[in-house]
């Protein structure tokens, strides 16, 4: 009975096709829009995070506990050599980079900047942070490095100065408090879209910071590093980072070092949550809509189905296996248009290049991303909220009296 | 009164319909017995209360006072399910608009009840083919509905109607929408099949051909019985 119940609920879909058609269109067009939405959101929230993770953050971050909350430069990640060694044989690490960081300022004839200083190691950095990458000016640093200062582009506008220009750097060193000073040539400027970097950011050698800080020559203050899987950084409970996180350090994924991009995505989660609401319900009282206009259209259909026998409860079962055929159609539908369209929009990109977000900037166009789940998952809620929404027609048309439904005949 | 007086036995059954919540009595009071194997019809001018009536005989409508009892069981002691179960069980109608299911077959529409029936493929295709050649519509199985004029719809109708072998046809002016000459043939096609299985049927008609050929003609006027009167050649009272 089954069978026949499903050809017969096809059937009766396909009976009258152009309603069919425009219910499965208005139908289909709520889940496109549903997968092309949730491909740019997923597109968007990409971008951003390589935009953060690439530029500068890394995917992880190791610092000495509470380096975070006082950036104080005497806190120096604990071990830092056999951390480096062990991330290099650590087959989820892809690279990672130590860093010294200290609070300094950078002044020329013209003005003067409070920075962020920053030493690290060139071969090493340019295989996690796109610092190299952006240079705008002059050269990024050299392995034995230590004479030149690359300043962020904003910096060094501030500063009104330009290659070869000399700066003088001042630094308090960590031990003693005294107050080094060093003139340093200014070797590149630095241009990564990135505000936190652009304007705050000078990068000298690890020597020469380390030297500048009284600091040893394993003294860094942060690790930065990039996963062969970058959603192990999302996985905070993860026993990856309890192996990182020992002798006093403190291993962390990005969306704990950038929580306001994180609550950010999160938040664009949440929007396309209410917009998914707001379409599948759009869609649902199309689906209702469509099926009640076919109910109604067969009111008779149903007397006699009932007077000769048909139970209530098969009565049901047709309209919904209906509501499903519906679905199904729309669904097919649906995920072409859906994929078509943002496969075509993945093609060119949506600019947003340059746009800031929470410390974020699109660096590349924002591409669509398709993913099997958007044509698993919106297409399972269509079909259960179908058959769902379909139920309320279905009990209607059980319930219809045959005499009443029939008065013009028996 | 009781069940066992005859196939379908109506006591003292009366409907009132509510009409704009004006009571609208449109059964007063029929006492009736219909025995296995007639061949009846239920005449009257329009709004005498014949459709109601086969109605609430059908189970289709409840009763607002009376009882009804079908092959011996009491209609109104029925679940909503039991009742439909019975019904397809027990009564087959033909309409006056055919009502066959459009997008089904000439076939699927015959063994729809024996499918809800749950009888087997087998059985079902052969009852089907046994019943088209009966109606005269052999080789017309896989015709849809609008593919057939409306007298092959009505034989399809009849058809489907007999199929599951119940113990009663109800038809409600099953001539209404048909020309005299096919009409004339679908009733010598019912009372054959009358005569040959000793099924029973019983219409609501205001057709003559109709009531020419039928062996008990109950006349109906205002919810009531007004002559109720049988032709010779009937089933033994």
């Amino acid at each position: 009975m089954t069978g026949k119940l499903l050809s017969l609920a096809l059937r009766n879909v396909l009976r009258n096709r152009r309603r069919t058609i425009i219910a499965a269109t208005a139908i289909g067009i709520g889940l496109a829009a549903m997968v092309f939405t949730d491909g740019l959101m997923i597109g968007m929230s990409d971008n951003l995070i390589d935009s953060v993770t690439d530029t500068w953050l890394g995917d992880a971050q190791i610092h000495r506990e509470g380096f975070l909350t006082t950036y104080s430069p005497e806190l120096l990640v604990d071990s830092a050599a056999e951390v480096l060694d062990r991330l290099d044989r650590d087959p989820r690490v892809v690279a990672s980079a130590p860093r010294v960081l200290a609070q300094g300022t950078v002044s020329s004839a013209a003005d003067l900047r409070s920075v962020i200083l920053v030493g690290i190691d060139p071969e090493r950095e340019s295989r996690v942070s796109r610092i190299d990458d952006s240079i705008v000016g002059g050269e990024f640093l050299r392995e034995e490095g230590g004479e030149g200062i690359l300043l962020g582009s904003k910096v060094a506008a501030d500063l009104e100065v330009g290659l070869g220009d000399r700066v003088v750097v001042t630094i308090s060193q960590v031990e003693s408090g005294i107050i080094y000073q060093d003139m340093i040539r200014v070797s590149g400027i630095v241009e990564t879209g990135t505000a936190a970097v652009d304007e705050s950011m000078s990068f000298v050698s690890a020597g020469k910071a380390q030297e500048m800080l009284g600091l040893p020559e394993d003294g860094f203050q942060e690790i930065a590093f990039t996963l062969s899987d970058r959603r192990l950084a999302e996985q905070a409970d993860s026993n990856f980072w309890a192996g990182y996180s020992r002798g006093g350090n403190t291993a962390l994924g990005w969306p704990d070092l950038m929580a306001q991009l994180d609550a950010v995505l999160a938040m664009s989660d949440f929007s396309t949550l209410i917009m998914a609401v707001i379409l599948f319900g759009l869609v649902a009282f199309g689906i209702m809509n469509a099926i009640f206009m076919s109910i109604y259209e067969r009111i008779f259909e149903f007397g006699v189905m009932k007077a000769i026998g048909t139970r209530a409860g098969r009565i049901v079962s047709l309209v919904v296996l209906e509501a499903a055929w519906l679905a199904i159609i729309s669904i097919a539908l649906g995920s072409l248009v859906g994929l078509a369209a943002t496969w075509l929009v993945a093609q060119q990109g949506i600019d947003y290049t340059g746009i800031e977000l929470s410390g974020a900037t699109f660096r590349e166009p924002v591409r669509p991303v398709l993913t099997l789940q958007q044509f698993i998952f919106y297409p399972l809620w269509v079909l259960l909220l179908t058959a769902l929404v379909g139920l309320y027609p279905a009990v209607h048309a059980a319930r219809i009296r045959p005499a009443l439904a029939m008065r013009r005949s028996l | 009164m009781t069940g066992s007086e005859g196939l379908i036995v109506a006591e003292n059954v009366r409907k009132t319909y509510s009409d704009d919540g004006v009571p609208v009595e449109a059964v007063r009071g029929i006492d009736m017995v219909i025995r296995e194997g007639e061949f009846t019809a239920i005449v009257g001018p329009s709004g005498s209360g014949k459709t109601t009536f086969l109605n609430l005989i059908a189970g289709l409508d409840s009763l607002t006072q009376g009882r009804v009892w079908l092959a011996g069981r009491a209609l109104g002691e029925m679940s909503g399910r039991e009742l439909s179960d019975f019904r397809r069980d027990n009564i087959g109608f033909v309409f006056q608009a055919y009502n066959l299911i459009p997008v089904l077959t000439a076939e699927e529409n015959i063994e729809y009840i024996m499918l809800l029936q749950g009888r087997p493929r087998e059985e079902r295709h052969a009852r089907v083919l046994e019943i088209l050649e009966m109606v005269g519509m052999k080789g017309m199985e896989n015709r849809l509905p609008g593919k057939l004029s409306g007298g092959q719809q009505q034989r399809v109708a009849v058809a489907r109607a007999m199929a599951a072998k119940p113990a009663i046809v109800l038809a409600d002016e099953p001539t209404a929408n048909l020309d005299s000459t096919t009409s004339g043939e679908l009733l010598d096609m019912m009372r054959d099949l009358n005569r040959t299985t000793g099924m029973t049927f019983v219409f609501s008609t205001h057709d003559r051909i109709v009531m020419e050929r039928a062996r008990r003609i109950v006349v109906m006027r205002d919810g009531m019985i007004a002559e109720d009167s049988r032709q010779p050649g009937g089933p033994p009272q």
